[in-house]
């Protein structure tokens, strides 16, 4: 009972809706399209989910329906493979951290399973997304990709410790130049340390390990996890003689990070900082376990991300409007479209809370003369091949993850809506009890926030009670309440 | 011989702002969309408008009239604000206006190719607005389309804003501005209608000149447009416009306006809606209070037969603009007609321009806006835009 707080409340009456196909079961999508994103689009179409995955797609009379599985959607629906957002720090408790850097951190350990971000990533379709920390930093802790569900973080974790941010735009309170300098000497200061810990090796044989049997850790494990250093653009000799175990784990992620555990999300504000990343990740030797998370501006800088082979993740916004400090003239770029000239494998992703539903991202993208399939590539396949999810998410297809969208329509028409949202063959979302969705559209008033219409008031004592609750609880709501009772007192004084 | 000459002719521009459009759409707003139309412009205005046609200069998937946008606040800073007096109904913002700002070509791009140019809110009753094209000539004679259109004022918090005195200080100086409250704004208004129609305090020119302008509201000659955001600055407005007897109100930045139906139709006032936010929230700087508006408030206000207009204060980014407001409108539950409407012949008629723009149909200014798909749609763009004639932005250049 300790864990039914308000707001786990909330989310569980929006998402915890009884499931008709457990983990395991089995679950029958009907739809009158089915737009896999692998090859054309299917009319009538039927998708069969068994434990979470795909196992058949097709048209409803070539696949066989089990006769065990509960069945959704029907005709008037069009089913699309869940959106991916490729790169986010939304959902967590502060993005940033003010230690410059801190790869040690993990974001797990401030993601916000409640947060509202999550539950609106349900309602615009978004079934897989990449949070890392916010790119306030020089080297920024480690991310996860998560599914937006459930109440714990392990719940929903699809991918744990991956990713790690670094950023070359200079952090609140630094230049450029003193960016650079961190962010280098981030790598230096690593360096110095190995160095540091294989000399103490040397001059005391076996110190680290008569250390380790003292802590009691275990060597063989950590002997299996290699010794030696695996990074590519330069090496510490002698790194086999410390055990894995002994390393600082201040230090130990960064180290992991030139051995292509994690990938690398750079941070770019302008297309210098594009220059700038390049020049780090070949100098690590991690560029091809890099991806750019560029703004609108760094299109600019697109033949260098092409010559270097990179993806990117277009996080500012799509169309970029520079205004000539000289001449006046305003110039709009439309930055998708100078990706895709450039062959730069690119996904969509915002942080402007107005553009961020990635259907209006592929639809902008669309009226500026991308191709359809190429647009919505960008918000599905290719920020799951960008997350190395290549084979899990991103399109309809067998053997991927059952994340299935229901639309009322075309996904990218301004007047359909995701009606039913199935991540790994469980319904999670519905949009017919999603109350909030509800109040954005129709501007409902919260429960006992309203004013009582003539029938109502006066009849209903346990509704007053619930008042009484809620103005304790619910400090938002406090605007809405105090009007609620400014117009119960005019309508005693019976109006002007 | 013939033969050959005729589509030969037919290809050659009669003259530089002649055009032929052609369109598998054409929405002339005023009447039903015409499939594979056309509309011909000759010498700054449009010529016919109808199915078929041929020797197209121009060609787009869709055609819609110019933009209007009634808050689109270019000229709008603190600076058109005038200190002296809290009634400033003499003003004009033509006065104020800068007509060299880069932002007038910011709004022709999207599209708007009319606007309303009004003083901004923090005086109660601010002064006369102007209807102008949003590009041509940078002088006032070739923007102007009407120079005195509507009267604008504000109610609510923001009149008031910055009035309170200091403490420490003497309140009774030239310096504080007065009112300091909300209280103080609505009466500022109603003293302001009072005296007019006792007629005091008219020795004084100024007092004279304002009310010469109230009794122009008075007379319905002039529509008040007044800044009502919250559901008491509504509900306010209206009891305002009831008690004197106001014939044309305009609700502008009308956030709440769907909270009181029973009052928007009683009252007969119009609409002006601000911009759809994310999560329907309006932030207000002026009072600790945020204002909600819901996606389906502009369908709300159609179905009650409340005249509206939609607005994007200036909104420039992608997702912002004017026709993005419109498709807004429309994942709200607004049909497109409707939204088409909301954004260019009911802005029009709401201050009486209606002879001269907000449709396609002839004789009426060629402004007109050239889709390359269905309009007001996220999948669409504004790709042409010609204005009295004259292609402002070009369709052909990409």
């Amino acid at each position: 009972m300790k864990r039914l707080l308000a707001p786990a409340l909330l989310l569980a009456a929006l998402l915890a809706a009884p499931l008709p196909a457990q983990q395991g079961g089995r679950l029958v999508i009907e739809a009158g399209r089915i737009v896999t994103q692998a090859g054309p689009d299917i009319e009538n179409g039927r998708i069969v989910i068994d434990g979470g995955r795909i196992t058949a797609v097709g048209k409803a009379e070539e696949v066989e329906k089990p006769w065990d599985a509960t069945v959704i959607g029907g005709k008037a629906f069009v089913a699309f493979p869940g959106f991916v957002e490729a790169h986010t720090s939304q959902g967590m408790d502060r993005a940033n951290e003010n230690i410059d850097v801190a790869p040690f951190l993990d974001i797990r350990d401030s993601i916000d399973p409640v947060a509202y971000f999550f539950e609106d990533c349900l309602r615009q379709g978004i079934t897989t997304i990449n949070v890392q920390q916010g790119a306030n930093c020089v080297v920024g802790g480690r991310g996860m990709v998560v599914r937006p569900i459930g109440m714990t973080v392990e719940e929903m974790a699809m991918r744990p410790l991956f990713g790690l941010k670094l950023s070359t735009r200079p952090k609140g309170g630094k230049s450029r130049a003193t960016q650079m300098q961190a962010l280098r000497f981030a790598f230096e200061d690593l360096r110095l340390y190995l160095e540091g810990l294989v000399e103490k090796e040397r001059d005391d044989a076996g110190y680290a390990k008569r250390e380790a049997l003292f802590q009691g850790r275990d060597l063989e494990a950590e002997a299996a996890q290699g010794r030696a250093m695996g990074g590519t653009a330069w090496k510490v000799d002698g790194l086999e003689l410390v055990p894995r175990g002994a390393l600082d784990e201040r230090y130990a992620p960064l180290l992991e990070l030139l051995e292509g555990r994690y990938t690398a999300f750079v941070h770019c504000g302008d297309p210098l900082d594009v220059v700038h990343a390049l020049e780090v990740v070949r100098a690590q030797g991690i560029l091809a376990r890099t991806v750019l998370v560029i703004e609108q501006d760094c299109w600019k800088a697109a033949d260098r991300i092409a010559e270097a082979g990179v993806p990117v993740i277009l996080e500012g916004a799509l169309l970029d409007v520079q205004r000539d400090p000289i001449t006046g003239e305003e110039v709009e770029t439309f930055v998708p479209k100078v990706l895709q000239e450039k062959g730069i494998r690119f996904a969509l992703s915002s942080e402007d809370p107005n553009t961020r539903a990635p259907a209006y991202q592929a639809a902008l993208a669309i009226a500026h003369g991308m191709e359809r399939t190429a647009a919505l590539d960008a918000v599905t396949r290719v920020p799951a091949e960008i997350l190395g999810l290549g084979d899990e998410v991103g399109s309809l297809e067998r053997g991927k993850l059952g994340n299935v969208l229901l639309c009322s329509g075309d996904p990218l028409s301004v007047t359909t809506w995701v009606e039913h949202v199935v991540i790994e063959g469980r319904l999670v979302y519905e949009r017919a009890k999603d109350v909030r969705n509800k109040h954005l559209l129709e501007g409902v008033q919260p429960l006992g926030t309203a004013p009582p219409t003539s029938a109502e008031a006066g009849e209903d004592p346990e509704h007053e009670h619930e008042k009484a609750d809620e103005d304790a609880g619910a400090e938002k709501d406090a605007g809405d309440e105090q009007k609620g009772k400014d117009e119960d007192k005019e309508k005693e004084d019976g109006g002007r | 011989m013939l033969l050959l000459i005729a589509p030969l002719l037919a290809a050659l521009p009669p003259g530089d702002d002649d055009w032929t459009i052609q369109a598998a759409t054409v929405h002339t707003v005023s009447g039903a969309p015409i499939e594979n139309g056309f509309v011909r412009v000759q010498g700054g205005k449009i010529a016919a408008v109808g199915k078929g046609g041929g020797g197209a200069t121009l060609e787009c998937a869709a055609v819609t009239p110019g933009l209007i946008d009634l808050a689109l606040g270019i000229d709008t800073g603190p600076l058109s604000v005038e200190q002296s007096s809290e009634t400033a109904a003499r003003l004009s913002a033509s006065d104020g206006l800068d007509l060299f700002s880069y932002r007038w070509e910011r709004a022709l791009r999207s599209g708007i190719t009319t606007a309303l140019a009004q003083p901004a809110d923090y005086d109660v009753i601010g002064g006369l607005g102007l209807v102008l094209k949003t590009g041509g000539a940078p002088t006032l004679a070739a923007r102007l389309v009407k120079p005195e259109a509507c009267l604008r004022g504000a109610i609510g918090a923001q009149p008031s804003n910055g009035n309170a005195i200091p403490r420490f200080q003497e309140p009774q100086t030239f310096y504080f501005r007065r009112p300091t409250t909300r209280m103080g704004v609505e009466w500022v208004f109603r003293k302001a209608f009072h005296d007019t129609l006792q007629g005091q305090g008219e020795d004084d020119p100024a007092t004279a000149a304002d009310h010469a302008v109230l009794r122009r509201v008075l007379a319905g000659e002039l529509p008040l447009v007044v800044q009502a955001k919250a559901t008491q600055d509504v509900r306010t407005a209206i009891y305002l416009k009831e008690e004197f007897g106001i014939p044309r109100l305009v609700l502008d930045h009308a956030i709440e306006a769907w909270r009181e139906p029973e009052l928007l139709k009683r009252s007969g006032v119009a609409v002006i809606l601000p911009p759809f936010t994310a999560d329907g929230r309006h932030a207000d700087g002026f009072v600790n209070d945020s204002y909600f508006l819901p996606l389906d408030a502009a369908r709300k206000l159609h179905e009650w037969g409340v005249p509206f207009a939609l607005s994007a204060h200036e909104g420039a980014g992608a997702g912002a603009r004017l026709a993005d407001q419109a498709a807004a409108a429309q994942r709200g539950g607004l049909p497109l007609a409707a939204a088409l409407e909301a954004v260019t012949l009911t802005p029009a008629r709401l201050l009486g321009v209606e002879a001269r723009v907000g449709s396609l149909e002839a004789g009426k200014d060629a402004d007109l806006v050239l889709w390359n798909g269905p309009p007001l749609q996220p999948t669409s763009r504004i790709i042409g835009v010609l204005l009295q004639g004259r292609l402002v932005l070009d369709p052909r250049s990409k």
